[in-house]
């Protein structure tokens, strides 16, 4: 036990990364499922809307900030050294503290709920309605502490990978031939040095006008409610790819394998990774739509909005074309991949509607919001992340996830999230806005609603499945060997689980396919350069 | 120390980034701290000295004047951004005394940025 609690391998703060996201989402699932089960039919009172209010706010913050950022950072802390050829992170020791400040984080959180105060302002607690007037309990404070330990075990953490990608590296691995996971890991770890602290800087001001009589966000006394937005989404929209990146690097890393072809158009994925972390900026205000910004504003953030589609496009384009004319094998693993390019990109064409100012007004606030922001951080980053661990678990385990199982949970997991997320559109656009406690028996309001609560019961069956597979696959599956699926990268060089040491011998590295080269020395990836 | 140097190099992006935006919103709101210039100066020149003191590898030199600018500005007036300049400083100095010598390179770093902040601070903020 002390030895993970000390831990400073980065393989065991990857686990524990990833332990502590899958824990944090059960808790986020289960405050869902309360929220799905008070909505199910107009009029039901299960729960006060006080204990609501909670609710959304707690599974908003748990999921983007203890689940989302948490399970990649684990992904990278685990992954990133093995793909680069390394025996380590960089700063190991930061590496730990990183997680724990983490963790701890996401346990002051959930202590609010002890001391009967859990924050109830939303995930992006606006401005005033977070002021002591409008605010008296304690639940804020726990949630802007948390949120400022979480930030400063990011932003560790994202250090950590960015040093370890520019120092560590294979001989003969330069940055043209590091895999696109590496890749859209060190671009989303620098999004988050820079677009973390205006979120500490927010939190900082918060706390002042809670605890110390400060005056930034209350209007009554010459403070502006908007900066928290202008500061929040600065932070906000970043966040958005800083969560989505990673996981656009693990299907770029899944597809070519289960394809058997290389990625298609590598330089255009990795430049427009770059290209997204850039546009990321200077689209914040279109969460602010409906505030009065001005014209010239709402033209320039609507156009930089729809701008961001076309790198986010060109990558759906590169994993097509790279399963185009490709022998494809639909292990589970594969199957979460291609749901994804689906369902990310049905919540991609949504977002590129909500850049429309006209249609942002109409539909800002109702559950159209709900369906997209599920249909992007779900349908993306959870879909890719499902890849991601049926792929990467022979690594960590020596053993096969049940392929049955797999499936099983696959057909119920995209069943049932479509079933509770695809009628959200329709809610939204009959009008039916988001974070109310209850509604109305207005017409199809009740059937929808009922409809999105059979499918989040589906969801969760679909999801426990998937964590039974885990636990009973770790204790009894079949052994994998080193490299099950006759991948490239480097991290199936190394033995399953790896050692302390990762490599015996550091490779040296002359292509993007460096196991290929040493499966077909007759015909290797460099000669072909 | 490649490493240590190009972790703190981006430990300092991330605070410049919160330094800007926390001044930034102290101007807007006129909530800059009140510093006046005969103490904001000495103040400047013991952390200009703490500088020269890490430049020179002068470890205890650098860790005593950080102790006395802290213990100066505990004596002004109450305002956020000194109070949290004052932490990052505290820290600095807490670790001048625990890093080994190989750390001290990057840890310069953080002394000069944060120095570099304080200027800024009382440039904005300084009253006769």
């Amino acid at each position: 036990m002390s030895d993970w609690l000390c831990a400073i391998d980065h393989k065991r703060v990857g686990i524990l990364y990833m332990l502590s996201a899958l824990l944090f989402f059960l808790a986020g699932g289960m405050e869902a499922m309360v929220m799905r089960a008070q909505l199910a039919a107009p009029g039901l009172k299960l729960i006060t809307p006080e204990i609501y209010n909670q609710m959304f706010t707690m599974h908003g913050t748990t999921m983007i900030f203890l689940v989302a950022m948490p399970i990649l950072t684990g992904f990278g802390v685990y992954l990133v050294p093995l793909m680069i050829g390394a025996n380590e992170m960089a700063l190991p020791r930061l590496g730990a503290l990183s997680f724990w400040l983490q963790f701890l984080g996401g346990v002051l959180l959930y202590l609010s709920f002890a001391t009967g105060a859990a924050p109830d302002a939303g995930w992006f607690s606006y401005a005033p309605l977070t002021e002591k007037a409008f605010s008296p309990g304690a639940g804020l404070d726990y949630w802007a502490l948390a949120l400022l330990m979480i930030t400063g075990g990011s932003v560790g953490s994202a250090i950590n990978l960015i040093v370890t990608i520019a120092t560590q590296r294979a001989p003969g691995m330069t940055m043209r031939l590091v895999p696109l996971f590496v890749w859209m890991t060190l671009v989303a770890s620098i999004m988050i040095v820079f677009a973390l602290p205006a979120l500490a800087a927010s939190l900082v001001m918060l706390l002042s006008d809670r605890l110390l009589h400060a005056r930034f966000f209350d209007p009554a006394q010459g403070g502006a409610p908007l900066l928290w937005q202008h500061y929040f989404w600065i932070f906000g929209h970043p966040e958005v790819y800083i969560v989505v990146l990673p996981a656009f690097g693990m299907i770029s890393e899944v597809i070519p394998v289960f394809s058997r072809k290389p990625i298609f158009g590598y330089p255009f994925v990795a430049t427009s990774t770059v290209a997204i972390a850039f546009l990321s900026y200077g689209v914040w205000a279109h969460h602010m739509f409906a505030v009065a910004l001005g014209r010239n504003f709402l033209a320039i953030f609507s156009a930089a909005s729809m701008l961001i589609a076309v790198p986010t496009g060109m990558k759906i384009f590169s994993w097509v074309a790279t399963m185009w004319g490709g022998s494809i094998r639909f292990t589970t693993a594969m199957l979460f991949a291609v749901a994804f390019l689906l369902e990310f990109t049905v919540g991609g064409l949504s977002g590129v509607a909500f850049a429309t100012v006209p249609v942002d007004w109409q539909m800002t606030d109702t559950y159209f919001v709900v369906a997209h922001i599920h249909y992007v951080l779900f349908g993306g980053t959870v879909f890719a992340v499902l890849a991601g661990v049926h792929y990467w678990f022979p690594k960590l385990s020596g053993r096969l996830l049940d392929e049955k199982l797999g499936r099983w949970s696959f057909w119920l997991i995209v069943l049932g999230f479509n079933t509770a997320f695809f009628v959200q559109h329709f809610l939204g656009l009959l009008g039916m806005p988001r974070r109310v406690y209850t509604y109305p028996n207005l017409p199809w309001f009740g059937a929808l609603n009922v409809i999105s609560t059979v499918g989040a019961a589906i969801l969760v069956f679909g999801i426990l499945l998937f964590c039974a597979n885990i636990a009973m696959s770790f204790f009894f599956g079949v052994t994998s060997g080193d490299d099950p699926w006759n991948a490239w990268t480097l991290e199936w060089a190394a033995a399953s689980p790896p050692a302390i040491e990762n490599f015996a011998e550091i490779p040296t590295v002359r292509s993007r396919r460096p196991l290929w080269d040493q499966k077909h020395p007759e015909a290797p990836d460099w000669s072909e350069a | 120390m490649r490493r240590a140097q190009l972790g703190m190099a981006m430990f300092l992006i991330a605070q410049a980034v919160f330094f800007f935006l926390l001044i930034l919103a102290c101007v807007y709101f006129h909530a800059l701290p009140r510093l006046y210039v005969p103490s904001g100066s000495i103040l400047t020149a013991l952390l200009l000295a703490g500088s020269v003191c890490i430049w020179r590898k002068w470890r205890w030199g650098a860790i005593a004047f950080g102790a006395v600018f802290l213990v100066g500005l505990a004596g002004t007036p109450f305002a956020m951004l000194t109070a949290i300049l004052g932490l990052f400083v505290l820290a600095g100095v807490i670790a001048l005394a625990v890093v080994p010598v190989s750390g001290l390179r990057a840890l310069s770093l953080y002394w000069y940025f944060f120095t570099a902040v304080w200027l800024i601070i009382f440039g904005i903020a300084g009253q006769v």
